[in-house]
């Protein structure tokens, strides 16, 4: 099979913006991307465009406004893992010889898509009966707690950890730090997460060129880095009375990944990780088998995940931090692992980065143990 | 036996029936897996046997865990309680809790009817409650 590269990356800025559609910030992020890259327009095989509130035809508005059009787009939901499903089918494509250049976006104006609480599709019983997504990861938090014996105030450190970050990050939704005491006297969103804890309402858009190998021999350059996997899984049907702090979804994706780039977790040097709220960084972690189960909050306490530390989790300021337009959040994580193995991080520059981690997991469907996850595994 | 739901006393959030003045909420087993599956289903999601049994869930559970929501979609009342109530038929099941401070993990709880956290028309719904 083919080798897949990602030749080029474009992101807007992440945060509110009441003065650009959903179609400006795709365009945006495309033109980006193609600049990075140093392909045209006409370059471009085929496009997978993921977003989740966007409405009909997302992807085709988008790339009409950056100059794009007749080439197969396809528009893909997959909850909070749309954008990153839109790498994976793009990689496929590549892998399978149907297009040796190719574009991922993700974007999402989640501003106007809606108010209040994200919650699960208003089809589903358990929004019926109230479930929001903040109210099941507080549920998660609460088992986390009295399993491992761990206190609220430990796990608001995530949020210190990744708003500090963000504050490094000029593309950030979020750009200033708090502190410990801050995330604890903020607003009570679903007990025990406060405001601090829970992903903000942003805006955004993000891109990638991705590129075969015997394709990039022939455009030449220096800057692309190695998608060495890909991997896409759903959540297994629940069945019975299982441990909720535990991610079986992340595991198998991230097991499938690991095989694909021929990498273990031991090797891994970094990792973005789909921290909706404080509490998910946790249970990813140490569902994609990087820390052992119920220890991942004491090692944050002790810095091991900071930009200096053993495993930096969510350099770029994570979804706490730099924000999360749902479609774009995928994509966006592989932009920064891209920026931190080129060595172009600047001030959040991770030393001796080598191979990054990337994980994206999203929704909630009655039934099933979490909707879409994808782990995308690069490689210096 | 009063069903509330085929009534159309409730919108879609409802699968319970009211028995002697006790609160069961109907599922399904699949007589091939052994699963029990709430809200009733058709088809087994996780065999695919396609002839399950209507069963009804015992009047009360235990505890698995809780939160109270404190923010939420526009047709909720916040704040209000949210458990996770494991049932003896080996199902776990997601419910409103009547009152305001959350139960324990690991308390024992029993299905009652009770006002909201859902609106319509500006009017909670009486709707199954953990209590």
């Amino acid at each position: 099979m083919e080798d897949v590269y990602v030749l080029g990356i474009g992101m807007t800025p992440f945060g509110k913006h009441p003065d650009k559609s959903p179609a400006d910030l795709g365009a945006q992020a495309v033109s980006l991307a193609l600049s990075d890259a140093g392909v045209g327009r006409r370059d471009i095989g085929a496009a997978w465009v993921g977003h989740v509130f966007q409405g009909m035809a997302m992807g085709q508005r988008a790339l009409y406004a950056a100059g794009i059009s007749g080439i197969p787009i396809d528009n893909v939901e997959n909850a909070c893992s749309s954008g990153s499903t839109a790498i994976w089918d793009a990689a496929l494509a590549l892998r399978a010889g149907a297009y040796d250049i190719v574009l991922a976006l993700g974007v999402e104006h989640m501003t106007t898509a809606f108010r209040g609480a994200l919650a699960p599709d208003p089809s589903d019983i358990e929004a019926q009966l109230g479930l929001t997504m903040p109210g099941i990861y507080a549920m998660r938090a609460q088992r986390y707690m009295a399993q491992y014996g761990v206190e609220p105030k430990e796990i608001a450190q995530i949020a210190v950890k990744n708003k500090r970050n963000a504050a490094m990050n000029p593309l950030s939704h979020f750009k200033k730090p708090v502190t410990l005491e801050e995330v604890m006297q903020g607003r009570l969103i679903a007990d025990p997460l406060r405001m601090h804890e829970c992903a903000p309402i942003s805006d955004g858009a993000a891109a990638v060129v991705m590129v075969t190998k015997a394709k990039l021999k022939q455009l030449g350059g220096t800057r692309a880095i190695k998608l060495a996997a890909s991997a896409l899984r759903s959540g297994r049907t629940e069945v019975g009375l299982v441990d909720m702090t535990v991610e079986d979804l992340t595991w198998r994706t991230a097991e499938a990944a690991y095989e694909q780039a021929g990498v273990g977790p031991g090797e891994i040097n970094f990792a973005e990780v789909h921290d909706c709220f404080s509490i998910a960084e946790a249970l990813r972690v140490e569902g994609m088998g990087l820390v052992p189960h119920g220890e991942y909050v004491a090692r944050v306490g002790k810095g091991e995940m900071d930009l200096n530390g053993i495993l930096p989790v969510n350099g770029s300021g994570g979804l706490l931090g730099k924000g999360h337009p749902l479609g774009a959040t995928g994509v966006a994580q592989v932009v920064e692992l891209v920026k931190q193995l080129r060595g172009d991080a600047g001030e959040r520059q991770i030393e001796n980065a080598k191979i990054g981690v990337a994980h994206c997991r999203g929704g909630k469907a009655q039934g099933v143990e979490g909707t879409a996850c994808t782990v995308n595994i690069l490689v210096a | 036996m009063v069903n509330l739901d085929e009534a159309g006393v409730l919108p879609r959030a409802a699968n319970f029936v009211i028995e002697d003045g006790r609160v069961h909420l109907r599922a399904s087993r699949c007589p091939s897996c052994g699963a029990a599956l709430y809200p009733p289903r058709e088809i087994c999601p996780a065999d695919g046997t396609d002839s399950l049994e209507d069963i009804l869930l015992a009047n009360g559970g235990t505890v698995y865990t809780f939160t109270v929501a404190r923010q939420s979609t526009p047709e909720f009342r916040t704040p209000y309680v949210l458990v996770y109530v494991d049932f003896p038929e080996n199902v776990r099941v997601l419910l409103p809790y009547d009152g305001s401070e959350p139960p324990a993990i690991g308390a024992k709880v029993e299905i009652v009817m009770a006002d909201g956290p859902r609106l319509e028309n500006d009017e909670l719904v009486s709707m199954p409650h953990a209590k």
